[in-house]
């Protein structure tokens, strides 16, 4: 090694009291990529916590907007763990999502909890909880006895099963025409966007956790192939069955929160198949068992579909079918799969 | 007429109306024998023909079941675009659920399509026969459900007799069977995976054809009655011509007496919670063979 000079050694210091050096000394020296991720994701989050204090929430339909973004990232993101990290193709998520609606509506009209009701903590989380409930009912004996296209088919004969139960539901659930709750509570959007960022924060660090877990591992590994997971050691049913719980309970609170946006439940509104489609297309589109793809597709969807309801009225269903025949047939990884197509291409 | 003579005729009414049921699950049956997917689009597809054979009556005035000389051919093309347009690239891909989305895409693009162009209003195909009914020993059976019947009848004889009598028909079965061990004996996949698909829309324009005349029907009604063929299907067992057929009469039938029994809305609950049952202890099918 050779040794410094004493000139040279002064010269270090002098640039090491430097303003600029100090400052930089402050900062971790590698910037890895984890803090960028951070940082961005910081930003992001701040970025939208401000909005409220650049628009009027009230009267600006940027707001709703972004409302029906959060609500749509949550029942995304509780498709993607049931169907993007497990595999398991539910088509029932529209029931967990009325069910949540219902429970917010029938918990309150028949005032059970005595709490504030309306964006009240504990009727979202049992709002959550009560899907979540029934998921574990329907799935133990549905995931260990059905796989693949005969579970999807299974869950769409419990959503039909479900749905009726609700129209036939006499004097409990109003039947068709549903119920109402009391809408003078209504005074601002400002709540609505608040909870509604916050259960998609919810619902993405659920996603973020269970990705980063060993639950994740499994259920990935399940995806891939169950027999080689099971021969692994991996308890197959029981971590389905968690997952279509989770997928369940994120359905639900995202039915709560519609629940205290519409106010008018009826079988026809919270369990219409729309709430089976959507978080399946928004899955598909910005890519399944991803964290941010959900995100993407959330944003995507719900701008083509405000788009599509102020300049063709009544197209833009056909436009979301042909969205997903386009996605699937071309680019089936999704839009984030895009980005490992451009970089793997030579 | 007394109390049995009530039942009889709700027997009778599962049974002809079922078969429509079979023959839409005959179709779904032959595309999961290749596929392995569910092909959720079939019953907006019966729906689309029943809406093209609702635009022949109305504006050529062409007889229902003499369009049927036209729909055939149109759908088995229809099929044939479909397999090569939408669904050739995800064949070859080992997830089938891009192929199953695919097919849901499908569904939400018809039914919106026909809900833009010919509106949600329910239509009938109303000719000088619809009101004739036959009274074979005290029943009443109309003379276009009998129709329906017998075109259920003939085509799945049809798709039967293809099926076993044809080189493609064999090539078909085989594939269900082993696809890949299919391939390696020289058979090219994409023409199988066509055929079948051409004879499963060819399946859904002659049930468009019975569903026009029998019933009035909106753009939303496939989608039950997909899910009706799937029940079908699940009784009768996967890859099962005979089988489809008699899971839908079994459907109908079980659907007709829940009706008159209990009510029309539960009957579709007891449908269901049947199926979830067959589902559960006997996936095979009622008529399956145990693996």
């Amino acid at each position: 090694m050779v040794k410094k000079s004493k000139k040279q050694k002064m010269k270090d210091e002098k640039l090491a009291k430097h303003p600029f050096n100090l400052l930089k000394s402050l900062i971790p020296t590698k910037l890895t990529r984890n803090h960028i991720y951070i940082i961005i994701v910081a930003l992001i989050v701040a970025a939208f916590a401000t909005v409220p204090s650049f628009i009027d929430v009230d009267t600006s339909y940027f707001a709703y907007f972004l409302f029906l973004c959060f609500l749509y990232i949550v029942i995304a993101q509780g498709w993607n763990v049931v169907a993007g990290y497990a595999g398991q193709i539910s088509l029932c998520q529209n029931t967990f999502f009325g069910l949540g609606a219902y429970t917010t509506a029938l918990l309150w009209l028949l005032d059970v909890t005595k709490t504030g009701y309306y964006f009240d903590p504990v009727l979202m989380v049992l709002s959550g909880l009560v899907p979540a409930i029934l998921a574990i009912i329907i799935g133990i004996p549905l995931l260990s006895r059905l796989r693949g296209d005969y579970f999807a088919i299974g869950t769409l004969g419990v959503q039909f099963s479900v749905t009726v139960l609700f129209l036939k539901g006499g004097a409990f659930t109003k039947g068709a025409d549903g119920l109402h709750l009391p809408s003078t509570v209504f005074q601002s959007m400002t709540p609505y966007y608040w909870t509604g960022f916050l259960l998609a924060l919810f619902a993405i660090a659920v996603v973020y956790f269970i990705n980063r877990s060993r639950i994740g591992l499994a259920l990935k590994a399940i995806r891939e192939d169950e027999t080689a997971a099971a021969s692994r050691g991996v308890h197959i049913l029981k971590y389905k069955v968690f997952a279509f719980a989770v997928g369940a309970f994120l359905a639900g609170i995202g039915g709560s929160l519609f629940a205290y946006y519409l106010f008018h439940i009826n079988p026809d509104s919270v369990m219409h198949l729309n709430w089976l489609f959507f978080p399946i297309l928004m899955c598909v589109l910005g890519g399944n068992g991803t964290i941010i793809g959900p995100i993407i597709g959330a944003f995507f969807l719900a701008a083509i579909s405000s788009f599509g309801d102020v300049y063709f009225a009544q197209m833009h269903p056909i436009f979301s079918g042909l969205l997903i025949i386009l996605v699937m047939k071309f680019m089936p990884t999704g839009i984030i799969g895009l980005k490992d197509r451009i970089f793997s291409r030579r | 007429m007394g109390e049995f003579g009530i039942i009889a005729q709700v027997l009778v009414n599962g049974i002809l109306f079922g078969t429509m049921y079979g023959i839409a699950a005959i179709g779904l049956s032959l595309i999961y024998g290749t596929m392995r997917i569910i092909f959720f689009a079939q019953g907006a597809i019966i729906v689309f023909f029943a809406y093209i054979c609702y635009w022949f009556f109305a504006l050529l005035g062409l007889d229902p079941y003499l369009s049927l000389i036209l729909i055939i051919p149109i759908s088995l093309l229809l099929g044939m675009g479909f397999y090569f347009g939408l669904f050739k690239e995800a064949a070859a891909l080992e997830d089938k659920n891009i192929s199953l989305l695919i097919a849901i895409g499908l569904m939400w693009l018809v039914e919106n399509f026909m809900a833009v162009v010919w509106s949600g209003d329910p239509r009938t195909v109303v000719t000088a026969y619809t009101s004739w009914v036959l009274r074979p020993g005290g029943l009443n059976i109309s003379f276009t459900r009998l129709m329906a019947l017998l075109i259920a009848l003939l085509s799945s004889v049809g798709v039967f007799v293809f099926l076993k009598r044809t080189l493609i028909g064999t090539a078909v079965r085989a594939a269900s069977e082993d696809m890949e061990s299919t391939t390696l004996m020289g058979i090219n996949p994409n023409w199988v995976n066509a055929v079948t698909f051409a004879i499963g829309i060819g399946l859904a324009g002659t049930a468009g054809v019975g569903l026009a005349t029998v019933y009035s029907f909106d753009p939303t009604y496939g989608f039950t009655f997909v899910i009706m063929s799937v029940i079908a299907l699940a009784f009768g067992g996967m890859g099962n011509v005979f089988g489809a057929l008699l899971g839908g009469i079994i459907l109908g039938v079980l659907q007709g007496l829940g009706a008159y029994f209990v009510s029309p809305t539960w009957a579709d609950a007891i449908c269901f919670g049947a199926f979830l049952l067959v589902l559960m202890f006997r996936p095979q099918g009622l008529f399956g063979k145990k693996e």
